[in-house]
């Protein structure tokens, strides 16, 4: 293995379940998967089939019935400064401007204002919302609250970025533009990022690897590499039509 | 005010217009009122003051003080009363609030005793309070305390124990301490809460204390109103009462602007 494929986040034999009235339901069954440093990893699955699950034990918001997250080589339990979130339902927090959401996970780390000013404004800037920083989260159009929301898990600089499914509740023409900027982010400041989604096209035009996980409970289906795949990605060449409805073909119907 | 007057489209009239309505309104209802006013004090035997009657009465309040004190120096004492009950309120209130809602142990040891505490009427404190500290200024603001309380503590405990997990979530992605969770978490999210809390409690404060001064008292809106019934002086009466309707109006309107002031993301784009 080359120095380009680092593991740095590896899941291993994750299963989850949860007392739902007088059953239990199965969320995830020996989920094993590695992430490699700075790579850009895609978890592909039909409706809601646990991939939240997968992300909220990852960012230790929630602890496995069984199996281990290893980060580093290194176990960990709960939650850890080295992963950050950018969550499906934004979460921003109303009472604080777009600066103030920004700067949340410094302010809390204990950095002092001047410096924390100065490190969220930078990925403030980046995100392309540079004149907003006294904006309120009510303020502002959702793909807008989306790049607050991408800005406030840059600023902390975690190795890995978890995105669950940020871009579901856009319309499709900010969701695209979005996908351009995620992309664009990542080239400019690398980093391992863990995108979660149930759109397959997305998955192709953000992936350098797809997981493709089955309906419930969570199993690795397949893992598609798609480093063939020259980005920026043609979502109409023929290469990226082959590859889409070949994992379409293998994923399974949401019911 | 300025008004424009060269081409306004439809859409603009509309809006011009019913904002005028929205003017006239309030204005017809407050006209509308005296009219019934004069229609029931006109009677030959009335026994209702008119209008001009209390207009009288109010300024005579002025020239020829009750007890040494004019209405505004009534009403001042009674706003002295329940300003300081509400600063307990505000601190210590907001306090236990806080605690039953961010604890659930607090909330099984204090929660029944407080429940049964908040069912009892302020009023009914009365004998007991005024048997163990007597008639001075303390007993009242104690009993203005006991009438006010519940609200604020019950909207914060009510708030803190409702806060959205997905704030919290992003409180342990960045691993928040539980001190930052309650202070730059919990806390400013239940905020709209608490202020529910601070308008109720004060509006309560209000009643109560008018209560509590009808009942014994040398001094305040409340005595006012009981100095004019003992003395058959119904003028005097209604002076008070509408004293009573300004002051909470203004108290409502001031704890409005202080929430838009400390809560500025509450206030929702049209």
């Amino acid at each position: 293995m080359d120095e380009k494929k680092k593991v740095i986040l590896k899941l291993e034999n994750i299963c989850q379940s949860y007392v739902v009235g007088d059953s239990v339901k199965d969320a995830a069954e020996n989920v094993s998967l590695e992430v490699y440093d700075n790579e850009f990893l895609v978890i592909l699955g039909p409706g809601h089939c646990g991939k939240t699950v997968l992300m909220n034990i990852i960012a230790g918001l929630e602890r496995p019935i069984g199996g281990r997250v290893y980060l580093d080589g290194e176990e960990v339990h709960g939650s850890d400064k080295r992963i950050g979130m950018v969550f499906q339902s934004l979460n921003l927090m109303p009472w604080r401007t777009v600066m103030g959401n920004v700067e949340f996970g410094l302010e809390v780390a204990g950095v002092s204002k001047d410096k924390r000013r100065a490190i969220a404004q930078k990925y403030i800037d980046l995100v392309g919302l540079k004149g907003f920083e006294k904006s309120y989260p009510h303020e502002l159009s959702g793909g807008m609250k989306q790049r607050v929301g991408i800005a406030r898990a840059y600023t902390n600089n975690p190795q890995i970025l978890l995105m669950d499914e940020p871009f579901g509740q856009l319309d499709a023409q900010t969701r695209y533009a979005m996908e351009e900027e995620v992309l664009r982010i990542w080239e400019q400041e690398k980093r391992t990022i863990i995108f979660v989604t149930n759109n397959i096209e997305e998955a192709v035009y953000l992936a350098d690897r797809i997981v493709l996980l089955s309906n419930c409970p969570a199993k690795v289906k397949q893992v598609y590499d798609l480093s063939v795949l020259e980005r920026p990605r043609n979502t109409t060449s023929p290469d990226f039509l082959r590859i889409r409805s070949e994992i379409s073909d293998n994923t399974d119907l949401a019911l | 005010m300025e008004q424009k007057t060269v081409h306004m489209s439809a859409a603009e009239l509309r809006e011009q217009r019913l904002k005028v309505l929205y003017r006239i309104l309030p204005i017809v209802s407050l006209l509308l009122l005296v009219a019934l006013w004069l229609l029931a004090s006109s009677g030959a035997n009335s026994n209702f003051p008119t209008p001009q009657a209390v207009w009288e009465r109010t300024v005579r309040l002025f020239t020829n003080p009750v007890k040494k004190l004019t209405l505004i120096g009534h009403s001042l004492v009674s706003l002295r009363r329940i300003g300081l009950a509400l600063i307990f309120d505000w601190t210590a209130g907001i306090a236990f609030g806080v605690l039953l809602g961010w604890c659930p142990r607090a909330r099984a040891f204090f929660g029944p005793l407080f429940n049964a505490f908040r069912a009892v009427p302020p009023l009914a404190w009365i004998p007991l309070i005024t048997l163990w500290f007597g008639a001075g200024e303390f007993p009242k603001v104690l009993i203005v305390i006991f009438g006010s309380l519940a609200s604020i503590v019950v909207n914060t405990q009510a708030g803190l124990s409702s806060v959205d997990k997905m704030y919290l979530d992003v409180g342990t992605v960045f691993n928040a301490t539980p001190k930052q969770r309650l202070f730059k978490i919990a806390i400013p999210a239940s905020l709209d809460a608490i202020f529910a809390g601070v308008r109720t409690s004060t509006s309560a404060a209000w009643m109560v204390v008018l209560a509590a001064e009808m009942l014994g008292a040398d001094s305040g809106v409340g005595f006012l109103i009981s100095r004019g019934m003992d003395s058959i002086d119904m003028p005097l009466v209604l002076t008070g009462m509408i004293a009573i309707g300004i002051v909470g109006a203004i108290l409502a309107i001031i704890t409005q602007i202080a929430e838009r002031l400390i809560c500025p993301w509450t206030r929702k784009r049209k």
